[in-house]
């Protein structure tokens, strides 16, 4: 896939790169700040339409079928992206209605993530008047209210505090553990080496490893994660 | 039908937000009828109190014309300082120590005794009180001047139409609607018009900017939503909310009229005849396509802009494109003709201005309508495809 910009002069944010995620294993893609992740993730959720290429999620073209595509996936970023003015119990319906989603499906769906999320006791309180954590919670149960095969985070906890991001970190895990695919975008090594099965190391757009996490390590020439990225992109 | 979900959570999301709220509804139906009544009151009361107070002047050169004097002095409206000398009386008048000054010149008897015209010398600051100095001291001096005039028909045995040899009988034939829609029908729709771009620039800037600002554009555009959908939702929303203001700040005139119980019952049944149902259809029937239009133009650059403040300073000087051409259209000499039918906004102004009359021209009219519900279908057909960019979406 390939994305170019046209502006002032046209931007290339993403070369020519190409990658594989599987059901059940956490794909990470990795890269400095301006590397294209948030590009690509927003071309593989159909934000975007690639200048080149194609992409297909669980089965589907996003080009030809982004409504089926969109209907897949779960979008996250590290902005808890709530409307202030909604109740949590309101946000997820309002989501819920633009997957349509069934009244019974989803009720059974709430009251499962509510549960696990323990939401309940502010799910009628106005999300703007909410902690910083329980906006997470929230912003959590949104993404998951359609069960969505495809997990999409885009440097999910970039800026969070260490209790919200071991929110987040969990939330991947679960979600590999139910068998989603899940896609993420970060720059911290630390999370691939956590979370991560497969990675893709991506800079100026351009794809400069991919493979499992044990290749890249069995390949690696320097003795930490962090070294062995700016060795890679540095050579560029 | 992802559309309707948008419209009822945005519009729900847009009532709970307190600046649409004092914008849509406080603004028209709180603050201008109380701005109006207020200043029209004010302004009552004071020119009353200037035409009732006593005027103090200096009356310089009274034995040159003592009966002119005795006019004065017989009128309640005048307190007369004799003992002054001229220069001192002007620095007086323009310290507002005095309201005027009449000056008689010693050749003013000799000039009258002689059958010819005197001169006389008033006075006065007309930046003061309204100018009702002068109006009061050109009243006694024109009346002393109509009383001489009679003199001198009398003396010489002249009959009074030799000097009045026209006499203009006056018939207007303008009905009391007619008249109230030419001095009436430019402002109200003026302020229709103000409010519905008012009422739809809150929401539009924050279904717009203030979406991106919070980052939920993303969520929603993540969704199985299309753009066109999403865009619809939003776009109904802003034009709802230009039209709930518009026709609250009409029924805010409504509650003004009814504020003023000196407008005779003629004239207000006449008022509240236009305020009536069948003609707010008729204005608002107008209004739609321009809402219409506000809202796509609104919407398409609040999306464009990366936050709330970046959009509020692009959108706000609009305010003045909008003013430009409904003040225009409050200007007398301005018609409804096959031109100004075609210019957005002054056609507005000028065909609410003849429906309010009863005489609107039906071709115009249609002129009107089909301008406009163009100009709205391509200002919507601009938004969605400006939302549709790419540029426009993840500028930031």
């Amino acid at each position: 896939m390939g994305e170019k910009f046209r502006n002032a002069a046209t931007l290339t944010a993403v070369d020519g790169i190409s990658f594989e995620c599987a059901p059940g294993r956490v794909f990470g893609l990795l890269g400095p700040n301006g590397a294209g992740k948030t590009t690509t993730l927003r071309m593989v959720a159909t934000m975007l339409k690639p200048s080149a290429g194609e992409i297909s999620v669980a089965g589907f073209d996003t080009q030809a079928e982004p409504r089926e595509v969109r209907s897949r996936i779960g979008f996250m970023t590290a902005q808890t992206a709530l409307y202030d003015r909604l109740t949590p119990a309101e946000m997820v319906k309002y989501m819920a209605d633009l997957y349509g989603i069934e009244n019974d499906r989803f009720q059974k769906r709430k009251e499962e993530l509510f549960r696990v999320l323990g939401i309940s006791t502010f799910a009628s309180r106005r999300i703007g008047r909410l902690s910083s954590g329980m906006k997470q919670k929230t912003s959590i149960a949104r993404t998951l209210i359609h069960d969505p095969e495809v997990m999409v985070f885009d440097e999910p906890t970039s800026g969070l505090d260490v209790m919200t991001s071991r929110a987040i970190i969990n939330l991947i895990r679960s979600c590999k553990d139910e068998g989603k695919t899940v896609l993420f975008s970060t720059h911290r090594m630390g999370e691939v080496k956590l979370l991560c099965d497969d990675i893709a190391i991506i800079h100026e757009g351009k794809l400069y490893f991919n493979g499992t996490l044990e290749e890249f390590e069995a390949q690696m020439t320097q003795e930490s994660f962090e070294d062995e990225f700016i060795h890679l992109v540095g050579e560029a | 039908m992802c559309w309707m979900k948008i419209f009822a959570k945005e519009l729900k999301d847009t009532l709970r937000d307190r600046r649409t709220i004092m914008m849509m509804i406080v603004m028209p139906v709180v603050m201008i009828p109380l701005l109006i009544t207020v200043v029209v009151k004010i302004q009552v009361s004071q020119v009353e109190r200037a035409q009732e107070n006593q005027l103090r002047i200096a009356f310089i050169g009274g034995a040159h014309a003592p009966e002119l004097l005795t006019l004065f002095q017989r009128d309640d409206g005048f307190f007369i300082v004799e003992t002054v000398p001229e220069d001192t009386a002007v620095a007086m008048t323009a310290g507002e120590e005095l309201d005027g000054v009449v000056v008689v010149p010693e050749s003013f008897p000799a000039t009258i005794a002689q059958d010819r015209q005197g001169e006389i010398r008033i006075i006065f600051k007309s930046s003061e009180a309204y100018g009702v100095a002068r109006s009061k001291l050109e009243d006694v001096i024109e009346a002393f001047s109509r009383q001489i005039v009679t003199d001198r028909i009398a003396r010489f045995n002249l009959d009074e139409n030799l000097f009045d040899a026209i006499s203009i009988q006056k018939t207007d034939i303008s009905s009391a609607q007619e008249k109230l829609a030419e001095a009436a029908g430019g402002w109200l729709p003026y302020l229709f018009v103000i409010f519905s771009f008012m009422g739809a620039m809150y929401p539009g800037l924050d279904l717009g900017a203030g979406e991106k600002e919070r980052g939920t554009l993303e969520t929603l555009l993540s969704s199985p939503a299309s753009r066109l959908e999403i865009v619809v939702g939003k776009f109904l929303v802003v034009m709802l909310a230009g039209i709930a203001t518009a026709l609250i700040a009409m029924m805010g005139v409504y509650l003004t009229v009814q504020q003023f119980p000196e407008i005779p019952s003629d004239v207000f049944d006449i008022i509240m005849d236009m305020l009536g149902p069948k003609m707010i259809l008729m204005i608002f029937s107008l209004l739609l396509p321009v809402t219409a239009f506000f809202a796509a133009v609104i919407l398409g650059l609040s999306i464009y802009a990366r936050s709330f403040k970046e959009a509020q300073s692009i959108i706000t000087p609009l305010n003045i494109a909008i003013i430009f051409p409904a003040i225009i259209g409050t200007l007398p000499g301005i018609e409804l003709n096959a031109k100004t039918a075609l210019v957005p906004i002054l056609n507005v102004s000028l065909a609410t201005k003849d429906m309010l009359a009863g005489t609107v021209n039906p071709l115009y009219l249609t002129e009107v309508y089909a301008s406009l519900f163009l100009l709205a279908g391509m200002s919507i057909f601009w938004c969605v495809k400006w939302f549709n960019r790419e540029e426009t979406l993840f500028r930031n």
